[in-house]
Protein backbone atom coordinates (compact mmCIF):
# COMPACT_ATOMS: atom_id res chain seq x y z
CA UNK A 1 0.00 0.00 0.00
CA UNK A 2 1.53 3.76 -0.56
CA UNK A 3 -0.37 6.85 -1.10
CA UNK A 4 1.16 10.45 -1.75
CA UNK A 5 0.27 13.93 -2.07
CA UNK A 6 1.34 15.70 -5.30
CA UNK A 7 0.47 19.31 -5.50
CA UNK A 8 -3.31 18.95 -5.86
CA UNK A 9 -3.61 14.83 -6.50
CA UNK A 10 -3.67 12.53 -4.16
CA UNK A 11 -2.86 9.46 -5.37
CA UNK A 12 -2.98 5.70 -3.23
CA UNK A 13 -1.96 2.05 -4.83
CA UNK A 14 -3.14 -1.20 -3.65
CA UNK A 15 -2.66 -4.97 -4.64
CA UNK A 16 -5.21 -7.59 -4.50
CA UNK A 17 -5.01 -11.33 -4.59
CA UNK A 18 -8.08 -11.30 -7.08
CA UNK A 19 -8.49 -11.04 -11.03
CA UNK A 20 -9.75 -7.32 -11.64
CA UNK A 21 -13.28 -8.97 -12.55
CA UNK A 22 -13.50 -10.15 -9.03
CA UNK A 23 -12.56 -6.70 -7.14
CA UNK A 24 -14.50 -4.22 -9.85
CA UNK A 25 -17.86 -4.65 -8.91
CA UNK A 26 -16.76 -3.41 -4.83
CA UNK A 27 -16.99 -0.29 -7.00
CA UNK A 28 -20.59 -0.54 -8.45
CA UNK A 29 -22.43 -2.97 -5.64
CA UNK A 30 -23.99 -1.41 -2.96
CA UNK A 31 -23.36 -4.46 -0.91
CA UNK A 32 -19.96 -4.74 -2.05
CA UNK A 33 -19.30 -1.49 -1.68
CA UNK A 34 -20.23 -1.34 1.94
CA UNK A 35 -18.12 -3.93 3.17
CA UNK A 36 -14.95 -1.52 2.44
CA UNK A 37 -16.25 1.99 2.55
CA UNK A 38 -18.99 3.98 3.98
CA UNK A 39 -21.99 2.35 5.89
CA UNK A 40 -24.44 2.72 3.31
CA UNK A 41 -24.38 2.97 -0.62
CA UNK A 42 -26.58 4.12 -3.18
CA UNK A 43 -25.43 3.55 -6.20
CA UNK A 44 -26.12 3.81 -9.92
CA UNK A 45 -23.09 2.37 -11.97
CA UNK A 46 -23.40 4.42 -15.49
CA UNK A 47 -22.26 7.63 -16.07
CA UNK A 48 -23.86 10.03 -14.76
CA UNK A 49 -25.74 7.87 -12.16
CA UNK A 50 -25.52 8.66 -8.70
CA UNK A 51 -22.83 7.74 -6.19
CA UNK A 52 -23.83 8.17 -3.20
CA UNK A 53 -22.27 7.26 0.53
CA UNK A 54 -23.32 7.72 3.99
CA UNK A 55 -20.36 7.50 6.36
CA UNK A 56 -23.11 8.51 9.00
CA UNK A 57 -21.77 11.86 9.84
CA UNK A 58 -20.49 12.77 6.68
CA UNK A 59 -22.32 12.08 2.82
CA UNK A 60 -20.25 11.38 0.06
CA UNK A 61 -22.31 12.51 -3.02
CA UNK A 62 -21.15 12.79 -6.60
CA UNK A 63 -22.27 11.02 -10.09
CA UNK A 64 -20.14 8.03 -11.79
CA UNK A 65 -18.19 9.38 -14.78
CA UNK A 66 -16.92 6.80 -15.93
CA UNK A 67 -17.70 2.89 -15.95
CA UNK A 68 -15.79 0.66 -17.71
CA UNK A 69 -15.99 -2.90 -16.21
CA UNK A 70 -13.34 -4.29 -14.89
CA UNK A 71 -10.54 -1.78 -15.58
CA UNK A 72 -11.78 1.89 -15.07
CA UNK A 73 -14.50 3.60 -12.52
CA UNK A 74 -14.35 7.38 -12.06
CA UNK A 75 -16.39 9.60 -10.39
CA UNK A 76 -17.12 13.03 -8.46
CA UNK A 77 -17.06 13.14 -4.81
CA UNK A 78 -18.51 16.19 -3.40
CA UNK A 79 -19.64 16.44 0.83
CA UNK A 80 -23.04 17.91 1.07
CA UNK A 81 -22.96 20.71 4.00
CA UNK A 82 -25.20 23.87 4.82
CA UNK A 83 -23.85 25.32 1.00
CA UNK A 84 -23.14 22.01 -0.52
CA UNK A 85 -19.45 21.70 -1.73
CA UNK A 86 -20.57 21.16 -5.49
CA UNK A 87 -20.58 17.55 -6.89
CA UNK A 88 -17.54 17.48 -9.76
CA UNK A 89 -15.81 19.88 -7.44
CA UNK A 90 -13.44 16.14 -6.70
CA UNK A 91 -13.03 13.56 -8.88
CA UNK A 92 -11.79 9.83 -7.97
CA UNK A 93 -10.33 7.83 -10.71
CA UNK A 94 -9.71 4.45 -10.39
CA UNK A 95 -7.63 2.24 -12.78
CA UNK A 96 -7.67 -1.60 -12.30
CA UNK A 97 -4.47 -3.66 -13.70
CA UNK A 98 -4.22 -7.05 -14.26
CA UNK A 99 -0.76 -8.79 -12.77
CA UNK A 100 -0.59 -12.27 -12.72
CA UNK A 101 -3.58 -13.18 -10.50
CA UNK A 102 -3.40 -10.07 -8.97
CA UNK A 103 -4.75 -6.65 -9.31
CA UNK A 104 -3.26 -3.76 -8.67
CA UNK A 105 -5.47 -0.67 -7.88
CA UNK A 106 -4.38 3.40 -8.68
CA UNK A 107 -6.32 5.54 -7.25
CA UNK A 108 -6.08 9.34 -7.44
CA UNK A 109 -8.14 12.12 -6.06
CA UNK A 110 -7.95 15.05 -7.71
CA UNK A 111 -9.46 18.82 -6.99
CA UNK A 112 -9.55 18.37 -3.22
CA UNK A 113 -10.76 21.82 -1.92
CA UNK A 114 -8.27 21.69 0.79
CA UNK A 115 -5.47 21.06 -1.82
CA UNK A 116 -6.94 23.76 -3.80
CA UNK A 117 -6.53 26.59 -2.21
CA UNK A 118 -2.94 27.47 -2.93
CA UNK A 119 -3.79 27.77 -6.68
CA UNK A 120 -6.29 30.08 -8.52
CA UNK A 121 -9.53 30.51 -9.13
CA UNK A 122 -8.69 29.67 -12.69
CA UNK A 123 -7.94 26.13 -11.04
CA UNK A 124 -11.28 25.41 -10.17
CA UNK A 125 -12.17 26.18 -13.18
CA UNK A 126 -10.31 24.14 -15.27
CA UNK A 127 -10.65 21.24 -13.04
CA UNK A 128 -14.50 21.81 -13.77
CA UNK A 129 -13.58 22.11 -17.94
CA UNK A 130 -11.74 19.00 -17.54
CA UNK A 131 -14.46 17.47 -15.94
CA UNK A 132 -17.12 18.27 -18.13
CA UNK A 133 -14.83 17.18 -20.88
CA UNK A 134 -14.58 14.24 -19.39
CA UNK A 135 -18.31 13.66 -18.61
CA UNK A 136 -19.07 14.61 -22.55
CA UNK B 1 -22.29 35.78 15.06
CA UNK B 2 -18.67 36.65 15.18
CA UNK B 3 -16.58 34.00 17.75
CA UNK B 4 -14.86 36.08 20.46
CA UNK B 5 -12.81 33.37 21.52
CA UNK B 6 -9.54 32.69 20.47
CA UNK B 7 -8.32 29.86 16.89
CA UNK B 8 -8.28 26.60 18.89
CA UNK B 9 -6.29 23.89 17.20
CA UNK B 10 -7.59 23.09 13.94
CA UNK B 11 -10.17 19.92 14.16
CA UNK B 12 -10.19 18.12 10.94
CA UNK B 13 -13.65 17.80 10.65
CA UNK B 14 -14.45 21.61 11.66
CA UNK B 15 -11.97 22.34 8.80
CA UNK B 16 -13.54 20.27 6.36
CA UNK B 17 -17.13 21.58 7.12
CA UNK B 18 -15.70 25.37 6.90
CA UNK B 19 -14.61 24.75 3.56
CA UNK B 20 -17.44 22.76 2.32
CA UNK B 21 -19.06 26.64 1.18
CA UNK B 22 -17.62 28.64 -1.64
CA UNK B 23 -17.85 31.85 0.32
CA UNK B 24 -15.70 31.07 2.46
CA UNK B 25 -13.18 29.08 0.32
CA UNK B 26 -13.25 32.61 -1.59
CA UNK B 27 -12.32 34.33 1.43
CA UNK B 28 -9.59 31.89 2.45
CA UNK B 29 -7.97 32.80 -1.49
CA UNK B 30 -8.85 36.75 -0.62
CA UNK B 31 -6.77 36.21 2.86
CA UNK B 32 -4.10 34.10 1.62
CA UNK B 33 -1.49 36.36 0.74
CA UNK B 34 -2.67 39.66 2.56
CA UNK B 35 -3.96 40.69 6.23
CA UNK B 36 -7.54 42.34 4.85
CA UNK B 37 -10.14 44.18 7.45
CA UNK B 38 -13.79 42.65 7.01
CA UNK B 39 -14.93 45.22 5.00
CA UNK B 40 -12.82 45.09 2.19
CA UNK B 41 -13.44 41.33 2.22
CA UNK B 42 -17.16 41.95 2.27
CA UNK B 43 -16.94 44.13 -0.76
CA UNK B 44 -15.71 41.06 -2.43
CA UNK B 45 -19.12 39.61 -2.39
CA UNK B 46 -22.53 40.10 -3.37
CA UNK B 47 -23.72 39.27 0.56
CA UNK B 48 -24.56 41.50 3.37
CA UNK B 49 -21.81 42.06 5.85
CA UNK B 50 -23.49 40.07 8.33
CA UNK B 51 -23.57 36.86 6.33
CA UNK B 52 -19.52 38.16 5.69
CA UNK B 53 -19.16 37.68 9.60
CA UNK B 54 -21.02 34.63 9.88
CA UNK B 55 -18.00 33.00 7.15
CA UNK B 56 -15.32 34.73 9.11
CA UNK B 57 -16.95 33.39 12.34
CA UNK B 58 -16.54 29.80 11.06
CA UNK B 59 -13.17 30.19 9.65
CA UNK B 60 -12.00 31.57 12.52
CA UNK B 61 -13.31 28.68 14.38
CA UNK B 62 -12.14 26.33 12.22
CA UNK B 63 -8.72 27.87 13.15
CA UNK B 64 -8.54 28.72 9.06
CA UNK B 65 -8.04 32.50 9.53
CA UNK B 66 -6.63 34.93 12.27
CA UNK B 67 -8.06 37.83 13.76
CA UNK B 68 -5.90 40.25 14.52
CA UNK B 69 -7.10 44.39 16.03
CA UNK B 70 -5.55 46.64 15.04
CA UNK B 71 -7.45 50.27 16.40
CA UNK B 72 -11.04 50.13 16.10
CA UNK B 73 -10.59 47.49 12.36
CA UNK B 74 -10.28 43.44 12.63
CA UNK B 75 -7.71 41.95 10.38
CA UNK B 76 -7.90 38.74 8.72
CA UNK B 77 -5.21 36.50 7.33
CA UNK B 78 -5.07 32.81 6.60
CA UNK B 79 -3.52 30.47 8.86
CA UNK B 80 -1.90 27.95 6.56
CA UNK B 81 -0.67 25.50 9.27
CA UNK B 82 -4.30 24.58 9.39
CA UNK B 83 -4.55 22.90 6.17
CA UNK B 84 -2.20 20.27 7.52
CA UNK B 85 -4.22 17.85 9.27
CA UNK B 86 -6.85 17.96 6.59
CA UNK B 87 -3.97 17.29 4.04
CA UNK B 88 -3.18 14.49 6.48
CA UNK B 89 -6.71 13.31 6.50
CA UNK B 90 -7.05 12.92 3.02
CA UNK B 91 -3.76 11.34 2.48
CA UNK B 92 -4.96 8.54 5.08
CA UNK B 93 -8.05 8.27 4.04
CA UNK B 94 -7.55 6.24 0.91
CA UNK B 95 -5.07 4.12 1.66
CA UNK B 96 -6.78 3.44 4.57
CA UNK B 97 -10.09 2.67 2.28
CA UNK B 98 -7.78 0.48 -0.35
CA UNK B 99 -6.17 -1.69 2.82
CA UNK B 100 -10.15 -2.56 3.64
CA UNK B 101 -10.94 -3.35 0.16
CA UNK B 102 -8.11 -5.62 -0.01
CA UNK B 103 -8.93 -7.62 3.09
CA UNK B 104 -12.88 -7.67 2.19
CA UNK B 105 -11.68 -9.10 -1.41
CA UNK B 106 -9.52 -11.08 -0.22
CA UNK B 107 -11.43 -12.69 2.48
CA UNK B 108 -14.88 -12.84 0.70
CA UNK B 109 -16.61 -16.16 -0.28
CA UNK B 110 -15.33 -17.38 -3.91
CA UNK B 111 -19.11 -17.50 -4.78
CA UNK B 112 -19.48 -14.58 -7.35
CA UNK B 113 -21.62 -11.59 -6.10
CA UNK B 114 -25.17 -11.65 -6.90
CA UNK B 115 -26.01 -8.67 -9.04
CA UNK B 116 -29.23 -6.39 -7.93
CA UNK B 117 -31.41 -5.28 -10.12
Amino acid sequence: MSAEIRNDVILATERIKAAPEVVFPYFTDPALIVRWIGSRAEVDPQPGGVFCLDFGEVVARGVYITVEPPSRVAFTWGIPGDDALPDGGSTVDVVLTRDGDDTVVVLTHRGLPATQLDNHRAGWEHRLAQLGAAAG
Amino acid sequence: MVHQQQSTPADPDAVLRALADPHRREILRLVQRAELPAGQIAANFSLTQQAVSQHLGVLKQAGLISERREGTRRLYSLRHEALEPVRLLLSEFWPDALGRLKTAVETADPRPPTRKS
